[in-house]
């Protein structure tokens, strides 16, 4: 639920990106801390390894602006993907606003994306949440790659109900790197302030 | 949902400051600030003399995912809680102290202000305004959001994120 200052007039979202190992999460977070000017962005945050593996989180604060006399902000995180640190990923998933879903088209990667997708609906589940409770977008990254699957063969192991809006990415380019962050916000703004 | 949203305004808005100043008087500490668990600041006050803080937002993200994970730690450990964190370095030092279950304390001072006033006044605030922050809990405000505000709120995203 989105964390609301009435003193300073602020309004906050929590937006998680989550997924497997390596599969681009702080690549769209370096992306869009790359792109958005001065000014409305905060200083970005990368708990990692020494091989630039998320250790714990990445963090990137956006300021997008006044609304109606409010301050709006989204936070956006991303989870270590790596299997061995889940307990890290669930305390990540505290308090979430949107899910950015980012799969990776790699073939060798499709029983990772379903190992993850798996793990976030259990790691919700410890809030008490479904995947109904939360908007959620998938992000198919990586679609240069020369082998890579077929969005609907990557969507068919990790949303087989067809339930999310599936957007296609190569977030190294910037490709579908904006557009996945402006399709989950107008999810998480629909679902607290009325609409779609 | 399962969390939440503490919400702070008005009356216990401003009670809160006032814990959050007198803690600033008593301790001799630069900053304090009330934090929700998720990592936004709900409240902050800043001594006079002291110079620009560090980001707030980054500060309380940081403050709230470490307290996460020591909690995480002190179950693995068979404990309910580790109630209180302090980090000392050379010059700067670190309070964190529980304000209830869905708020944090966070006491930012330098080596002029002493460990013990700060771990004892720090203690207070926190039994304070864990009290308040369980009275706003108690009396949620009624959210104004509405369609306009996110329309609003969308054509702001679209202008920041364009391509």
């Amino acid at each position: 639920m989105s964390t609301i200052n009435f003193a300073n007039r602020e309004i906050n979202f929590k937006i998680v990106y989550y997924g497997p190992g390596l599969s681009g999460k702080t690549t769209n977070l370096k992306w869009i801390y790359s792109k958005v000017p001065e000014g409305r962005k905060g200083e970005m945050v990368s708990l990692a390894t020494e091989d630039e593996r998320t250790l714990f989180f990445d963090f990137l604060p956006l300021d997008i602006g006044e609304v109606k006399g409010f301050k709006t902000r989204f936070h956006l995180y991303t989870v270590p993907g790596q299997v061995f640190y889940n307990a890290s990923r669930k305390l990540i998933l505290r308090g979430v606003d949107g899910i950015v879903f980012v799969a990776d088209s790699a073939p060798g990667r499709l029983r990772a994306n379903a190992e993850s997708m798996r793990n976030m609906r259990e790691n919700l589940a410890e809030y008490g949440l479904t995947l109904n409770d939360v908007p959620i977008v998938i992000q198919v990254n990586k679609r240069d790659l020369p082998d890579a699957l077929p969005v609907e063969m990557v969507r068919a192991v990790v949303d087989p109900e067809g339930r999310f809006p599936v957007l296609e990415a190569v977030a190294t380019e910037g490709k579908g790197v904006f557009e996945t962050l402006k399709e989950v916000s107008r999810l998480v703004l629909a679902r607290v302030a009325g609409g779609s | 949902m399962v969390e939440p949203s503490l919400v702070l305004y008005g009356a216990p808005y401003e009670r809160a400051v006032e814990v959050l100043e007198e803690t600033l008087r008593e301790t001799g500490a630069r900053y304090a600030l009330l934090i929700d668990r998720k990592g936004f600041v709900l409240a902050h006050k800043e001594a006079l003399w002291a110079p620009k803080p560090p980001p707030l937002d980054t500060l309380a993200t940081l403050v709230a995912s470490n307290a996460a994970a020591t909690q995480a730690l002190a179950k693995l450990l068979g404990e309910a809680c580790f109630q209180e964190e302090v980090h000392q370095g050379e010059r700067m030092g670190l309070y964190v102290d529980e304000a209830g279950e869905h708020a944090l304390l966070v006491l930012v001072f330098d080596e002029t202000a002493p460990l013990g006033k700060v771990k004892l006044h720090g203690k207070r605030a926190a039994e304070a305004l864990a009290r308040i922050a369980e009275e706003a809990l108690a009396n949620p405000p009624r959210l104004a959001l509405d369609t306009e505000y996110r329309e609003g709120a969308e054509a702001l995203l679209d202008d920041l994120l364009r391509n």
